[in-house]
């Protein structure tokens, strides 16, 4: 009976591990925030994946949200420390009356400066 | 052939989501955007393109100052190859830069070869030219100014103005001109050169100051002061010297 139950139990540890291992994900549904003087940035994704012990690289469905604007894009590598934010994929700023598109982006300086990369285009409405 | 398809679709859709619609402005670069939140203002980097339903400008970079939003835009200087054209000002230009100031309406061209062109008036210099569309003020400074009108072109360093609408039509109703070489002057038949040259709307006179010269059909005449009455197109020349006033008759046959 009990080395049944410690089967059960080995079972168990083995299916929670293969579903580690398949999302290869250190943090599920990571939240982060950017804080400065005049606004909170907030930083959702789907996966987080330490690179060290400051940064964290985001995947999946990574959105940056303030009052003013929200960005859009697939991977970010968050430096918690440094309290800035690199991407080099596909991008996509949201404010009021104006969207950016870009090939990725640097928030640096509390979320003051924003870089955005590459061949960029602007709407405003 | 399924691969091209799909290509095709995702082009598409891209193009759609970035097109613009009516009232709408879109900007392009090739080498990216910084945006200064604190600061309030963007820089647009690498052949840049701005299209609007009623101005387009192209340049190297652009800078543009914002008031609440990047929409609220509230300055522009664009540097590098400028090119832009206004419907709404009926207005096109180019230079090496510009700046707009978009709430008073006042805009500055600058560097060799800059142009400014109205449905009234020609402008041009290698220095600068600034107008301000809401009170008429204009300024060209630099060597080979020039302003250019129906009635009336003007060549000098310094070219200091104001136009004022008269039966929707732009007219000069003030002029300071200034060349340390020689300023000239061309109103309908009459040709008239001096170091600086000063018109009032008001008094209707032409004032022209040092090394004067006014040319009329085959007559010449030259002093150190003239005046031009535009009224009765009369005019009057004076010298330091008593004997200095000189006339030439030419005979052209």
């Amino acid at each position: 009976m009990i080395i049944f139950y410690k089967q059960i139990n080995l079972n168990n540890i083995i299916i929670e591990n293969t579903k580690n291992n398949f999302s290869n994900a250190d943090i599920s549904e990571p939240k982060f925030a950017i804080n400065n003087e005049s606004k909170n940035i907030y930083i959702t994704a789907s996966q987080g994946n330490f690179l060290n012990k400051d940064e964290v690289l985001l995947n999946k469905n990574v959105r940056f949200k303030s009052n003013d604007f929200s960005i859009e894009t697939e991977k970010v590598i968050f430096n918690r420390d440094k309290q800035t934010a690199k991407s080099r994929t596909k991008s996509m700023f949201k404010s009021k009356n104006a969207t950016i598109s870009s090939d990725g982006f640097n928030i640096h300086d509390k979320g003051n400066i924003i870089i955005f990369y590459g061949n960029s285009n602007i709407i405003l409405k | 052939m399924k691969l091209i398809v799909k290509i095709i679709i995702i082009f598409l859709i891209s193009i759609t989501l970035n097109a613009r619609e009516i009232g709408e402005t879109e900007i392009t670069t090739e080498d990216g955007i910084e945006v200064f939140q604190n600061e309030k203002f963007y820089l647009l980097k690498k052949n840049v393109n701005i299209i609007s339903d009623n101005f387009t400008l192209s340049a190297d970079e652009v800078k543009i100052n914002f008031d609440k939003s990047l929409y609220d835009i509230t300055e522009l200087d664009a540097n590098g190859n400028v090119d832009f054209k206004s419907n709404e000002f009926e207005i096109i230009g180019n230079g090496n830069f510009l700046n707009f100031k978009v709430k008073i309406e006042k805009i500055k061209v600058e560097g060799e070869e800059s142009q400014l062109i109205t449905s009234d008036v020609k402008m041009f210099s290698d220095g600068f030219i600034e107008v301000n569309n809401l009170n008429g003020d204009f300024l060209l400074k630099g060597i080979n100014s020039k302003l250019v009108n129906e009635n009336i072109i003007i060549k000098a360093e310094t070219i200091n103005g104001k136009f004022s609408e008269n039966n929707n039509e732009k007219e000069i109703t003030y002029l300071e001109v200034i060349d340390k070489n020689i300023s000239y002057i061309k109103n309908n038949d009459t040709e008239m050169y001096a170091k600086k040259i000063n018109f009032d709307y008001n008094t209707s006179i032409i004032e022209l100051i040092d090394d004067v010269i006014i040319i009329r059909d085959e007559e010449k005449i030259t002093g150190d002061y003239g005046t031009l009455d535009t009224r009765n197109n009369s005019y009057k020349i004076k010298s330091n010297n008593q004997n200095k006033v000189k006339v030439i008759i030419q005979n052209n046959e």
